[in-house]
C-alpha cells in the first residue's frame, strides 16, 4: 500500500478562508477521522488529501507520486471518496450503480467481464445490499443509499476510502451499521479509512486517530483519548464539556449538554 | 433480452411509420413523383431531426443533471438559427461556412448558459431554464431584426424560424444526416462515462472519470447534433425535452440504450407530428414547431411540478 502525506498543504478560498500549513500522513490501514467546528477546513482538507482541489501550496504524495499529476483513473484506483454532495435523481438500479465503481479498472470500451460481475456480487453482500440489487436507487431510503455509496467503494478496491460525514440524515441504528461497515472494511480488508465528523463520541469511539482543525491549522492529531479532551474542546469550540471514559474504558465519551457554557 | 425487444420495436415503429408517412399528406391521391421528389425527402428528414434533437436532449440532460435540458428551452437551438441566418446575410452560400455558424453559435450559447447557471458546481433547476429563456431570447432578437431588415417578405424564413421540415436541398440533408448520425455515435460510445457524470462532477471524479475533458466533448457533440439538425429544419422545439424522458420511462436511464432509444423515439415523434401538420388543416401546412410546442409546452410545466414533488428524473 502506498503511503499517503500532506507537506506544507496551504489553501485559501478567496481571502475569507485558509488551510495553513498542514502537514499529516495518512496512517496505513488506520481509522483516521478529522474533526473540528464548522468552517475549520474538515472538508476542503479532504478534497486536498483526495486529490480534487490542488493546494495553493504544498505538495500531497501518494507514493512516489505527486497525487495532483495523477490522472482521474489512477487516481480513482487508489483513493474512493464518498463526498457529502450526492445526486439521486437518475433512477439507475443498485447494481449498475456499484458497477460503476468498476470504471477506473476497465479500458474504453472494455465490458464488465465475469471477475468484476463476481466483485460486484462481493459488494452487494458485504454491505447486505444484495436484496436492492435491482431497485432504482431514487427509491431507496437514506441509509440503504449510503450502504450502496459504500458498496460502489468496495467494488473499486482502492487502498483508502475517504468518507465526508456519511452519518448525517441517518438515525442511531442506521450510524451504528455504516460505522461498523467501516471497520469491518478497515480491519478485514485492509483499507485506510479517512472520515469527517462532527460526531465527537463517534470519532472517539471508531477511530484510532483523530485530527482536530481549528480555524485552518491542525491542532493536534493522536490517540482519540489525547485529542478529544476537555481544555482541546474548550480551545477550538468555545464550549465547557464533560469527558468521561467509556463503561468498558476504551474511548472518551463526550457530554455537551448538562455544563454550563 | 427485454432492452433489446424495446429497441427493436422502436426501430420497427419508426420504418412502419415512415412508410405510412409516404402516403400521408393534403393531395389523397398523390403520384409516384410526390411521393418520391417531395414526401420520401421530408421523411427522411423528420428522421434525421428527430434522432438529432432526442439525441442531443438526452446528452444534455445527463451532462447538466437537469430533466428540463433541451436545446429549445436552453437556447442552443436558437443560437444555431442565428448562425444559419447570420451565414445567409453575409452572402455565404458554401455549406461549411453555414455549419460552421450554426455549430460555433450553438456551442457558444451552451458555454454561457452554463457558466450563468453553475455556481459552485451546482446548477439549480431554475437557474440554467432561466439562462438558457434568456440566451434564447437574445438570440431570438438577433434573428428578427435580420429578419426585419433582410426578409421582411419571406414567407419561407418566417416558416423556417417557426420550425418546418420542407428543405428540399438533398447534399444539405445528406450533410446534416452525417452530422448527426457522427454525434450520435460518438455520444454513444462515451455513455458509460455519461452514466457515471449523472452522479455529480466531484463524484466522477473520484470514480475515474476526466470530467472536464469529457463535458467539453460532450456539449460539442450535442452541439453539433443540434446545428445539424437547425440548419435544415430550424427551430423545432421540445422534442429533446419530451422524448428523452418519454424514454427514460420505458428504458431506464443507462445511456448506453437511452441514447439509441431517444434517436428512435425523436424520429417517430417528428414523424407523427409532421404528419399531423400536413393533413390538420388540408390544404395548408401548420409550421411543425407550432405543434411540437403546443404537445411541448404542457409537457414542460408536467415535469416542473413533478421534479418538484418526487425529485425523481
Amino acid at each position: 500500500m502506498p503511503e499517503l502525506s500532506l507537506e506544507k498543504v496551504s489553501f485559501s478560498y478567496d481571502s475569507s478562508f485558509s488551510l495553513q500549513n498542514i502537514n499529516m500522513s495518512i496512517p496505513e490501514k488506520g481509522f483516521l477521522s478529522l474533526i473540528g467546528p464548522n468552517g475549520s477546513g474538515k472538508t476542503t482538507l479532504l478534497k486536498i488529501m483526495s486529490g480534487l482541489i490542488k493546494p495553493k501550496s504544498g505538495t500531497v504524495r501518494l507514493g512516489h507520486d505527486h497525487i495532483n499529476e495523477l490522472g482521474a483513473r489512477e487516481l480513482a484506483k487508489q483513493i474512493a471518496v464518498i463526498s457529502s454532495d450526492q445526486y439521486f435523481e437518475f433512477p439507475f438500479p443498485v447494481e449498475t450503480i456499484i458497477s460503476m465503481g468498476r470504471f477506473p479498472h476497465l479500458s474504453k470500451l472494455q465490458q464488465l467481464d465475469q471477475n468484476d460481475l463476481e466483485i460486484v456480487e462481493k459488494a452487494l453482500h458485504i454491505t447486505q445490499t444484495t436484496h436492492l440489487k435491482n431497485r432504482p436507487i431514487s427509491q431507496l431510503s437514506s441509509g440503504e443509499r449510503q450502504r450502496v455509496l459504500i458498496a460502489r467503494t468496495i467494488a473499486q478496491q482502492t487502498p483508502f476510502l475517504m468518507l465526508d460525514e456519511p452519518n448525517t440524515h441517518l438515525d442511531i441504528k442506521h450510524q451504528i451499521s455504516i460505522f461498523r461497515l467501516l471497520q469491518e472494511l478497515n480491519k478485514n480488508h485492509n483499507m485506510s479509512i479517512v472520515i469527517v465528523l462532527h460526531d465527537l463520541t463517534a470519532a472517539a469511539t471508531f477511530s484510532q486517530t483523530v485530527a482536530l482543525l481549528d480555524r485552518g491549522k491542525l491542532l493536534t492529531i493522536g490517540l482519540p483519548q489525547e485529542v478529544i479532551t476537555s481544555e482541546n474542546i474548550k480551545t477550538v469550540y468555545g464550549v465547557n464539556v464533560e469527558i468521561y471514559p467509556s463503561l468498558s474504558g476504551e474511548f472518551p465519551q463526550v457530554n455537551y449538554f448538562q455544563t454550563d457554557s | 433480452m427485454k432492452i433489446g425487444w424495446k429497441l427493436l420495436f422502436l426501430l420497427l415503429a419508426t420504418l412502419l411509420l415512415s412508410l405510412a408517412a409516404l402516403f400521408v399528406g393534403p393531395v389523397s391521391d398523390p403520384s409516384w413523383t410526390i411521393i418520391w421528389k417531395i414526401r420520401f425527402p421530408r421523411i427522411i428528414l423528420a428522421i434525421i431531426v428527430g434522432c438529432g434533437l432526442a439525441g442531443a436532449g438526452a446528452v444534455l440532460q445527463g451532462v447538466l443533471r437537469n430533466p428540463l435540458a433541451d436545446p429549445f428551452i436552453l437556447g442552443t437551438s436558437g443560437a444555431a438559427t442565428a448562425g444559419v441566418i447570420l451565414a445567409s446575410i453575409l452572402g455565404f452560400q458554401h455549406y461549411s461556412v453555414i455549419y460552421f455558424l450554426a455549430l460555433g453559435s450553438a456551442l457558444f450559447s451552451i458555454l454561457i448558459v452554463y457558466k450563468i447557471a453553475y455556481i459552485n458546481g451546482r446548477a439549480p433547476i431554475q437557474t440554467i431554464v432561466l439562462a438558457g429563456v434568456i440566451v434564447g431570447l437574445f438570440c431570438n432578437a438577433m434573428v428578427f431584426i435580420f429578419f426585419s431588415i433582410f426578409y421582411q417578405e419571406s414567407f419561407s424564413i418566417l416558416y423556417y424560424l417557426l420550425g418546418t421540415l420542407t428543405e428540399g436541398d438533398m447534399t444539405r440533408i445528406a450533410i446534416s444526416g452525417t452530422i448527426v448520425a457522427a454525434g450520435l455515435t460518438t455520444t454513444w460510445f462515451m455513455s458509460r462515462e455519461l452514466n457515471i457524470l449523472t452522479q455529480g462532477e466531484d463524484n466522477a471524479f473520484h470514480l475515474g472519470v476526466e470530467v472536464e475533458t469529457t463535458k467539453r466533448l460532450l456539449f460539442i457533440m450535442a452541439s453539433t447534433m443540434v446545428a445539424g439538425a437547425v440548419a435544415v429544419a430550424g427551430m423545432i422545439g421540445f422534442v429533446g425535452l419530451v422524448v428523452p424522458h418519454m424514454m427514460r420511462i420505458i428504458v431506464g436511464p443507462d445511456h448506453r440504450v437511452l441514447i439509441p432509444a431517444s434517436a428512435l423515439g425523436g424520429a417517430i415523434f417528428l414523424l407523427i407530428a409532421d404528419a399531423l401538420a400536413r393533413t390538420l388543416l388540408p390544404p395548408l401546412e401548420i409550421p411543425v414547431g407550432a405543434l411540437t410546442a403546443l404537445v411541448g409546452s404542457p409537457y414542460f410545466v408536467y415535469l416542473l411540478r413533478k421534479k418538484r414533488h418526487t425529485g425523481e428524473f
